[in-house]
This record gives structure tokens, C-alpha cells and sequence, in this order.
């Protein structure tokens, strides 16, 4: 589903460069739940980032079901329809309803009509267990139910893949729940899922795979059991002990 | 301390102080030998217009029609066509049968008529709104420019903000007319309107691109990864919010473009401002038109501030 090869992405301003991403291979198979850890900086985001092209990389290459990001002539708009991505700030947009919210991309992209982009929407409101609150504005809701409607706006899509940026981290800690549970319920249904996280328990719980990243290079992946008891890298020992 | 306090003297001082400031101008008016004739103020806003009604042919009175204050009379051409004319009754000058000549007064009638100041309102109002308009579009199309990522709409932009803002809207206007204005045979009120519509256009930029600006990037990045292309972002995203942000700021310029239009007047087109002079070489009521005139404008960027206050509120239901 995903391929991505020697991804590197260089940051430059004020005269350094900053190697974010140095040179990533990973690979995400159909239905696979894959969480990406390490310590902050680490580049896990960007590399996130990079795979719905939010951020451009400077060299390597990254193939989303068969098509090449790389290549020029990809329209990175259709790309990005099939890849849904949930922000650690949310990022709904407070101008429009819940509903609002969950239909727009649906009618402009898309091209549904609004009665279906509304059913559609419904039913989403109703997994993610909000359907009250679809008339409302993004803030009289608190951060997880707002993270909760930013899950259901990207799932109207259809989307064949989503990227999680730390959907929990911008959340007060009670409400981090019930935003894990509505991402396990996607993890149970097959939905192909890169989330990147600080959440352990999730990823011992959900992840069929555990990639951890520092200093911009993945060091180790593994099965969840493998990674969590017994790591190879001492980076990873280290940074495991710092977060359990 | 409690969190109340009592309003009541502040409110007595404010009406103190300003009874205070109307008194000391008062006095100080009447110690110069200035006569006030407010009274011949209405007259420049609205006026009886009395204007003669001629017969357009050679003919005769067919019939006379009174009806109160008013009387219809029917003129009868040689060649048998009939032309009816609505006067005063008092004014009455022909008599039923009576033989006339083409351009013979039948009698006078009177209407209401906008006096100068009126007119001038006017020449302002449309002036500035046109030139609103203008600078909107222009104000937004400069300031998409200026966060653009090609380099020459932006060094472009930048050129026209820096030039418009650092020269004075006065020599603008001398520039436009005598210059741009000869050039490509403008009449003085394209160039008016343009200029008005050039200098308000390169603030409305800045405002707008310092709007696009505070909307933050995930907004952005939130409706791009959703598959939208940036037009689409920019249309159903960044821009409502953007000019939910920038209303304040954009109804205070065009505030200012309304009072900053009075300086056509130097180039001759008859606004407000230079109607207020016109009446003043006339009747030397200075004093009279002057506060006249500000009262006047004051209560065109009045009404445009409570609109706006209105528009905002409405806006403001997603908060």
C-alpha cells in the first residue's frame, strides 16, 4: 500500500541544514496498523507529512498504491483524496458546522451530491459517537470530540489510507479515551493506519508493527512485543526507559 | 475592593466637561463680530425650483382645468395636436381661447430641487463607492500577489504598495489627472475615482495579505490533505475566515477613502467638500457650511461604522 525508499527530506534556513528525514525505507501493507515512536524531533512527522505530501522531499521515493509520488506528472490532489490525515491541532475549520465540516471536501471533491454527503456524514457522526452535536461550531466542542469530528472528516472521503500526526497529544489527558478508542475500532475494521504517537499502550495494544525513528533515520522496527520487551538499539533502550 | 463600581459621577463629569467645551466655544464666538444665518443652511440641501411652462407650438388655449392648487391646460397646435401643461394656479397667465406663440409663458410651476450640498453628497457617496469597489478588487488581487510564490508578481506587488504608500494621496491625484489623465484623455472624474481607487487599493493589499496571513497553516493543510486544490482551499477555507479578520480593518479604510475623497476637490470635481466652498463665496456663512459639511460626513462614515458593527456581529456566530 505504501512504499516509501531512502525518503530524506533537508530543511535549510539561516544557513544550516537540518536532515529531518535521512534516508527512510518502510513499508505498510494493506489493513496494517504501523505506529511510528521516538523522541520529539525525531522526524516522524515530517515523514508523515511527506507521505500525503504535505511536505516535499528532497530525494528517495514514496509509492501509494501504485503511484509515485515523485513522479511530476502525479496529481497530488487525487492522491491526498485517498490518504486521510488527522492533525495533532485538529484543524477543523471553525467557520463551518460539524456537518459543514464533513460534507465540504465530499461535494468539492468528490462531487456527491448533499443529501448524499449528508447521510454519509450521519453516519460517520454516529460511529465516532457525536451524532448530537452535528449543528454546532468546532468550538463549543471540547478538544476530543473535536478530534473525534476531524476523524469522521477525513473518513467521508473514503480514504484508502490514514496518517495520524499525534491525534492525542494536543488533548487534555481524560479526553484521550475515547479518541484512541474511535482509532482501535478503525484498527479492528481493516482501515490501513500510520499513526504517529507518544501513546505506548496504544501501540502495544493496536500496532501490528512498531517503527522507531531518531535523528531524522528509522532504527529499528519490529512487532510490538518484540520492540517493547526486548529492543536491539540502545537508542531505542534508552528512549523506551525515558517514556515507561 | 468590590468588582462594581458606581457609574453615575463619571457620566455627570462627561457632561460637565462637555457642557464646559460648548460654552467656552460659544463665548469665544461671541467675542468676534461673526452674524449666523443658520437659516439660509436648508436652502443648499433642498429648494423651490420655480420654472416657467411654455407652449412648444403656435396655437391657442383650449381648456383650463382648475383643481386646486393646481391647473392643467390644454394647448391646441394649427396642425390639431393638443399638449397639456400642469402649473400653480396662481400663475396663471392665459385665458380659455386665448391665440399664443411658440415660447409664450402659460404660468410657472414650482418643485422641490437638491440644492448644491446635496449634489455634492452625492458626487461624494458615488465617488467613494465606486472607488471602494475598486480598491477592493484591486486590494485583493495586490495581495494574493504579495504572498504569492512567483517572484515577479511579488516584486511587482511590493513596487506598487511601497510607491503608493510613501507618495501623498494629494500628488497622487495632481499625478493622475494632469499627467495620467492628459496622457490617456481622462475626464477629472476617472481620474478622481482611479486615484481614490490606487491609494485605497495598496492599503486594502496589506490588510488583506496580513488577513490570509493570521489564518494559521493547518487551515491550509487540513483542506489540501482533504484532496481540495489550492484555489478550492483558498475559496471555501482561507478567505471566509480571512474576511471575517480583516472587516474591522477594511471598514476603517474605507472610512478613510470616504473623507480622503474631499481632496478631488482640487481637481475640480464639485464633491462635498468643494460644494461647502462654492456656497461659502456666495453667502460668507463659513462658519455655518463648514460644520454643515463635517456633520454631513460624519453621518455617512456613521451609518458605514454601524453596518459594519452589524455585518460583525453576524459573523461572529462560529466563535
Amino acid at each position: 500500500m505504501i512504499k516509501a525508499t531512502n525518503v530524506t527530506k533537508i530543511f535549510t534556513g539561516r544557513g544550516q541544514t537540518v536532515r529531518a528525514v535521512d534516508g527512510v525505507c518502510a513499508e505498510v501493507a494493506q489493513g496494517e496498523v504501523v505506529v511510528v515512536i521516538g523522541p520529539s524531533g525525531s522526524g516522524k512527522s515530517t515523514f508523515l507529512r511527506c507521505i500525503n505530501g504535505l511536505e516535499q522531499f528532497n530525494a528517495g521515493s514514496i509509492v501509494i498504491d501504485g503511484v509515485d509520488l515523485a513522479n511530476k506528472k502525479t496529481d497530488i490532489n487525487k492522491v491526498r483524496a485517498e490518504v486521510g490525515m488527522v492533525f495533532q491541532q485538529f484543524n477543523l475549520f471553525p467557520h463551518k458546522t460539524v456537518l459543514e465540516n464533513i460534507t465540504l471536501a465530499q461535494k468539492i471533491v468528490r462531487k456527491r451530491d448533499r443529501a448524499a454527503a449528508e447521510a454519509k456524514a450521519r453516519q460517520l457522526l454516529v460511529k465516532v459517537g457525536i451524532a448530537e452535536k452535528e449543528m454546532e461550531y468546532p468550538s463549543r466542542l471540547s478538544g476530543g470530540q473535536q478530534q473525534r469530528v476531524a476523524i469522521a472528516r477525513a473518513l467521508a472521503m473514503d480514504p484508502k489510507i490514514m496518517l495520524f500526526d499525534e491525534p492525542t497529544s494536543a488533548l487534555d489527558p481524560e479526553m484521550v479515551g475515547e479518541v484512541l478508542d474511535v482509532m482501535k475500532q478503525l484498527a479492528r475494521e481493516g482501515m490501513t493506519m500510520v499513526v504517529v504517537t507518544h501513546e505506548m499502550g496504544f501501540a502495544r495494544e493496536v500496532a501490528d508493527r512498531v517503527i522507531f525513528m531518531d535523528e531524522g533515520k528509522l532504527v529499528e522496527e519490529g512487532t510490538p512485543e518484540h520492540f517493547f520487551t526486548e529492543p536491539r538499539e540502545e537508542r531505542a533502550k534508552l528512549f523506551l526507559k525515558q517514556v515507561l | 475592593m468590590l468588582a462594581t463600581q458606581r457609574l453615575w459621577p463619571w457620566k455627570l463629569l462627561l457632561a460637565v466637561i462637555l457642557i464646559g467645551m460648548a460654552a467656552g466655544i460659544w463665548g469665544a464666538v461671541n467675542r468676534i463680530d461673526y452674524t449666523w444665518r443658520w437659516n439660509r443652511v436648508p436652502d443648499y440641501f433642498f429648494y423651490i425650483d420655480e420654472e416657467s411652462r411654455q407652449i412648444p407650438f403656435d396655437g391657442r388655449v383650449k381648456s383650463i382645468i382648475e383643481n386646486g392648487d393646481v391647473t392643467t391646460v390644454a394647448l391646441l397646435s394649427e396642425t390639431g395636436e393638443t399638449v397639456q401643461v400642469a402649473i400653480e394656479t396662481e400663475t396663471l397667465r392665459v385665458t380659455e381661447g386665448e391665440e399664443l406663440f411658440e415660447g409664450d409663458i402659460v404660468g410657472f410651476a414650482s418643485e422641490w430641487s437638491l440644492g448644491p450640498l446635496m449634489t455634492g453628497l452625492w458626487t461624494t457617496l458615488w465617488l467613494s463607492g465606486g472607488a471602494s469597489v475598486l480598491a477592493l478588487i484591486i486590494g485583493m488581487l495586490t495581495g494574493l500577489a504579495r504572498i504569492s510564490r512567483n517572484y515577479t508578481l511579488r516584486g511587482l506587488s511590493a513596487l506598487y504598495v511601497e510607491f503608493i504608500r510613501g507618495t501623498p494621496l494629494l500628488v497622487q491625484i495632481f499625478i493622475a489627472y494632469f499627467f495620467i489623465g492628459t496622457v490617456f484623455d481622462l475626464s477629472r472624474n476617472v481620474a478622481g475615482m482611479g486615484a481614490l481607487a490606487i491609494f485605497a487599493g495598496a492599503y486594502v493589499a496589506e490588510i488583506v495579505r496580513a488577513g490570509i496571513q493570521s489564518i494559521s497553516k493547518g487551515q491550509m493543510e487540513a483542506a489540501r490533505s482533504l484532496g481540495m486544490n489550492l484555489i478550492q482551499a483558498m475559496v471555501y477555507i482561507v478567505l471566509p475566515q480571512a474576511f471575517k479578520r480583516i472587516l474591522p480593518p477594511l471598514s476603517g479604510q474605507f472610512i478613510s477613502l470616504i473623507k480622503d475623497s474631499s481632496l478631488v476637490s482640487v481637481i475640480a470635481i464639485t464633491d462635498l467638500t468643494k460644494s461647502g466652498r462654492e456656497i461659502i463665496t456666495s453667502t460668507f456663512a463659513t462658519f455655518e457650511i463648514w460644520l454643515t459639511v463635517a456633520a454631513m460626513y460624519l453621518i455617512v462614515t456613521s451609518v458605514l461604522s454601524q453596518l459594519v458593527f452589524y455585518m460583525e456581529r453576524r459573523l461572529a456566530v462560529s466563535d
